[in-house]
């Protein structure tokens, strides 16, 4: 059973120090766990920690508690880091927020999907053929090799992002709030891209948004987050039909209703629990 | 056309036309001038052999001190050697200098500037102190102790220490565009994917910076020309035996006591016209830049 | 309020003596490495016949057969009783050599300083008035042809001219030989030497102004000011001014060590008696008191106008204390 866990974070903390006196909690004793071919949805408010919690566990930040087992490997211990180097840099990938600051300006987009290759096997040339295919898949054709993300949309350059993190074979992904930058038409393409590709590759997915209705939509379980703490977790389905924690309560009343004559007679409640 | 509310914007020809002028100043704005001296004298350097008139080393202890005449086309210097031939010549060892010594701090610089860009802020801090001493400790000095310490100079040792001792003010510059590069999310993903130092530099970071300090790396040649030469003036340089712009300047104080201007004169109004060059191609840069980061 | 200043200045302080206690260390430690033999200063030609025990007496009495950091010890030791030691050359107290010699060299960097900043305010601001007309390129051309001329150049070429040819300026020295006293002759002497550090750097300082002041009068400001119906003289010389003046300030202070280490060629190349000539001298010659003194001068003055530099930046100037980002402009426009 233990080996069905893919991703296992304990009682992760992480301060910031703005300076001397000043100390900021980003998070404060989550733990979760992502079993294998899951797909796990991170919401919460903006500056609830979610993304401190993903740079965690891509070994950006270094936690000031708590530790990450990836695959059981202590990831935040420097030693077993350095030791299983290689793989856990190929396994596990990230995906940005900001496609925009992801993605080097001053590099054609076949070069951006082959960096991950070239800079672990230190190969100059990477299959050309391999690249298209991977962009291919998250939906666009080789006429885009030879451009440089600048000429591309928003939602072309996630793409572009999401090829490179795929080009790896990865067992798990972190996405930092990958739609939240796209218009909302796109944001289902790309909802819908992410499903696609996770059923055929069976990958492990850290989706992390503030979108509910895109996580309800495409996660297994979901965990809320609310001011560094994880204050609510279970299967998507338990969280949105019987919300425990008032927070998701209001979280869940904050989605729009399609439906004008119901929207109207909403009562939007608000949550100041501190 | 006949409607006079058809147009709306900028009619078409006047755009046109508009296009072209730009066009035009751009191309105007290259400083020909510049390069094409730059080039001569470079290229002259180069192929001396082809037309020296006389051995660029050869004393020619009967006519010292000639005044420019038609068999010493810019005359001779105190010890008998031809101007003409030792400007060519010495051209070389001036103009390697410059590149040599450029390479050699913008080399430090970039690497310095990374580290320190990329360091936590505590070892950043330690990083920046260190050159501000370093900056305190008068040039002069310096480059005589490093001199001292590598021995006889030569054209090499002295492009050494001329590039060691002028690389701060460029890793300046690195380290602050350092510093607002590594937030951008593709160096984080860079790292992320397991790229080292180098990787990320050669790949990520250096062809961010390198339009910002374009400029300064070439105003660096300039003023390692300028070291060079005033460092084999006072004769803490190249010495007598190796031609280059500086030495033979540096027997000027003799040159003064004969009245020989030429002696003086021509080989430093070479200088300057090199160093005009490159400081027309240098503005040149930093215009073009700047203008490149306004549109931004 | 006032603690924390306190604290701001003192760390200042603090970083200070580290820096010079770092230079001092430094220099001590690499002039002494650096080959070259320091009896030759004190003893002159005498050196080469000595005998191997005259030799090591010699280096026992000037302390220099012992371990470096202990003569370092004790260079620190008597420098804090303000024992800087004899220089090996000129056989007195170092404090009485760079006594005799300062003097003029301060009177030269200074008259020079002087001119330089209120010279390059005036240029700047003649340029950026006349932007663009024939004065304004005029100056500019000028200004970059001479700025390309190496220092030593302009001065050979300034003695040739006028001391040489036209034999109206004397060529070399402070003062002609028994005419100390005589302020004319002093002033004479220092024509040449001063017309050189002034046109060096002039230019320099002048061009920054020019485009500092072109980037503020494109503020929206002005035009505010010019719609109000103020005049052109006084916006530019009462509002523009005052906004350019703390990056001013803090390039020229930055400015001095640069004027200095010009200071330094010029005397050199003119014979003038001040540190640069001593300075140059002692560290070829191993004067090793000498050398210490000297680079400690040089280094102190140097990093006293960056401190000063940087506290204009983060005091003075209000808008860079909000924004706190100092580092990145003053380094670009500086250069």
């Amino acid at each position: 059973m233990e080996n069905d866990i893919i991703l296992d974070v304990q009682h992760l903390s992480h301060v910031f120090r703005l300076n001397r006196k000043t100390k900021v909690k980003a998070v404060n004793d989550v733990s979760f766990r992502i079993k294998k071919g899951e797909i796990y949805g991170l919401v919460g408010e903006s500056g609830s920690g979610k993304s401190t919690v993903a740079r965690c566990v891509m070994n950006i930040y270094k936690p000031s508690g708590g530790e990450v087992f990836y695959k059981g490997i202590p990831v935040c211990k420097n030693r077993e880091f350095q030791k299983n180097r290689k793989m856990l840099q190929m396994t596990r990938q990230m995906i940005f927020q900001d496609s925009a600051s992801s993605l080097n300006p001053g590099i054609k987009v076949r070069d951006i999907v082959a960096e991950p290759l070239r800079i672990q096997s230190r190969k100059i040339r990477t299959d050309k053929r391999e690249i298209e295919k991977q962009l291919e898949m998250v939906g666009l054709d080789g006429s885009y090799l030879e451009k440089y993300p600048y000429e591309l949309s928003g939602g072309q350059r996630q793409r572009v992002a999401i090829a490179r993190a795929l080009l790896a074979k990865p067992d798990l992904i972190v996405a930092d709030e990958p739609i939240a930058s796209l218009d909302v038409s796109i944001q289902a393409q790309m909802v819908n891209l992410f499903r696609k590709l996770q059923k055929e590759q069976g990958f492990s997915f850290l989706f992390i948004a503030h979108d509910l209705s895109m996580v309800r939509f495409l996660c297994d379980r979901t965990g809320v987050m609310y001011h560094g703490g994880l204050v609510e977790e279970g299967t998507t389905k338990d969280v949105f039909s019987h919300p425990e924690h008032k927070y998701t309560k209001a979280l869940l009343e904050a989605i729009p209703v399609p439906d004008p004559r119901e929207e109207r007679n909403r009562r939007v409640m608000k949550c100041n629990e501190g | 056309m006949n409607d006079p509310f058809e147009i709306v914007g900028i009619r078409q020809e006047l755009q046109n036309h508009q296009m072209q002028e730009q066009e035009n100043r751009r191309y105007r704005a290259i400083p020909w001038f510049s390069v094409v001296v730059l080039l001569i004298i470079v290229g002259g350097c180069l192929f001396c052999e082809k037309f020296m008139t006389k051995d660029p080393s050869y004393m020619d202890l009967k006519n010292y001190t000639v005044a420019p005449c038609r068999e010493f086309l810019f005359g001779t210097d105190t010890m008998g050697r031809d101007i003409f031939s030792m400007i060519w010549y010495g051209g070389r060892q001036s103009l390697f200098i410059g590149f040599v010594a450029t390479m050699v701090s913008t080399g430090i610089a970039i690497i310095f500037g990374t580290v320190s860009g990329l360091a936590p802020e505590w070892l950043d801090m330690l990083l920046m102190r260190m050159t501000e001493i370093l900056l305190s400790i008068p040039n002069l000095l310096l480059v005589i102790f490093l001199q001292a310490i590598l021995g006889k100079a030569n054209v090499l040792s002295l492009s050494l220490v001329i590039g060691v001792t002028s690389w701060t003010s460029i890793a300046k510059v690195v380290r602050t565009e350092v510093r607002q590069l590594r937030s951008n999310e593709y160096v984080v993903a860079a790292r992320c994917m397991g790229g080292g130092f180098f990787y990320i530099l050669r790949k990520h970071l250096a062809p961010n910076f390198l339009s910002s300090i374009m400029f300064m790396v070439v105003m660096n040649i300039r003023s390692a020309i300028v070291e060079e030469s005033t460092l084999s003036f006072m004769g803490i340089g190249l010495p007598l035996e190796i031609i280059s712009w500086g030495s033979m300047l540096s027997l000027s104080e003799k040159a003064l006591l004969t009245d020989g201007w030429w002696i003086i004169l021509i080989p430093g109004a070479f200088l300057v016209v090199t160093l005009l060059a490159i400081t027309g191609i240098g503005d040149y840069l930093r215009k073009e830049l700047n203008k490149k980061e306004s549109y931004l | 309020m006032r603690g924390e200043q306190v604290l701001y200045y003192g760390k200042k302080l603090l970083i200070f003596i580290i820096s010079v206690w770092v230079l001092s260390l430094v220099t001590f430690y690499v002039s002494r490495l650096a080959p070259g033999d320091p009896l030759i200063s004190y003893y002159g030609e005498r050196v080469e016949k000595m005998s191997p025990e005259e030799r090591e007496w010699a280096e026992e009495k000037m302390g220099l057969n012992e371990k470096i950091s202990v003569q370092y010890a004790r260079w620190i030791r008597q420098a804090f009783h303000g024992n800087f030691g004899i220089s090996y050359k000129y056989k007195m107290d170092v404090l009485e050599v760079l006594k005799s010699r300062i003097g003029n060299t301060l009177v030269l960097g200074g008259i020079g300083f002087l001119v330089i900043f209120f010279g390059s305010l005036f240029l700047g601001v003649v340029c950026a008035w006349k932007e663009g007309g024939w004065t304004d390129r005029m100056i500019c051309k000028v200004g970059t042809v001479i700025s390309c001329v190496p220092e030593f150049w302009l001065a050979l070429v300034l003695i040739l001219v006028f001391s040489v040819s036209l034999r109206w300026l004397p060529s070399s020295g402070a003062y002609a030989v028994g005419r100390e006293n005589n302020i004319m002759d002093r002033i004479v002497h220092m024509i040449l030497p001063l017309t050189v550090i002034v046109t060096e750097h002039l230019w320099y300082y002048g061009y920054m102004i020019r485009n500092k002041m072109l980037d503020e009068i494109r503020a929206e400001y002005v035009l505010l000011a010019k719609a109000k119906g103020m005049k052109k003289s006084r916006i530019m010389l009462f509002h523009c001014m005052r906004n350019i003046m703390p990056a001013y300030l803090s390039i020229m202070a930055i400015s001095v060590a640069h004027i200095m280490g010009g200071t330094y060629v010029v005397e050199t190349v003119f014979s003038y008696p001040g540190i640069g000539t001593l300075a140059y001298e002692s560290a070829r010659y191993k004067d090793y008191n000498l050398l210490m003194v000297v680079s400690l001068l040089s280094g102190i003055i140097v990093i006293v106008c960056n401190m000063a530099a940087q506290i204009i930046n983060e005091r003075i100037d209000p808008r860079i204390r909000i924004s706190r980002q100092p580092d990145m402009q003053e380094v670009r426009e500086y250069e």
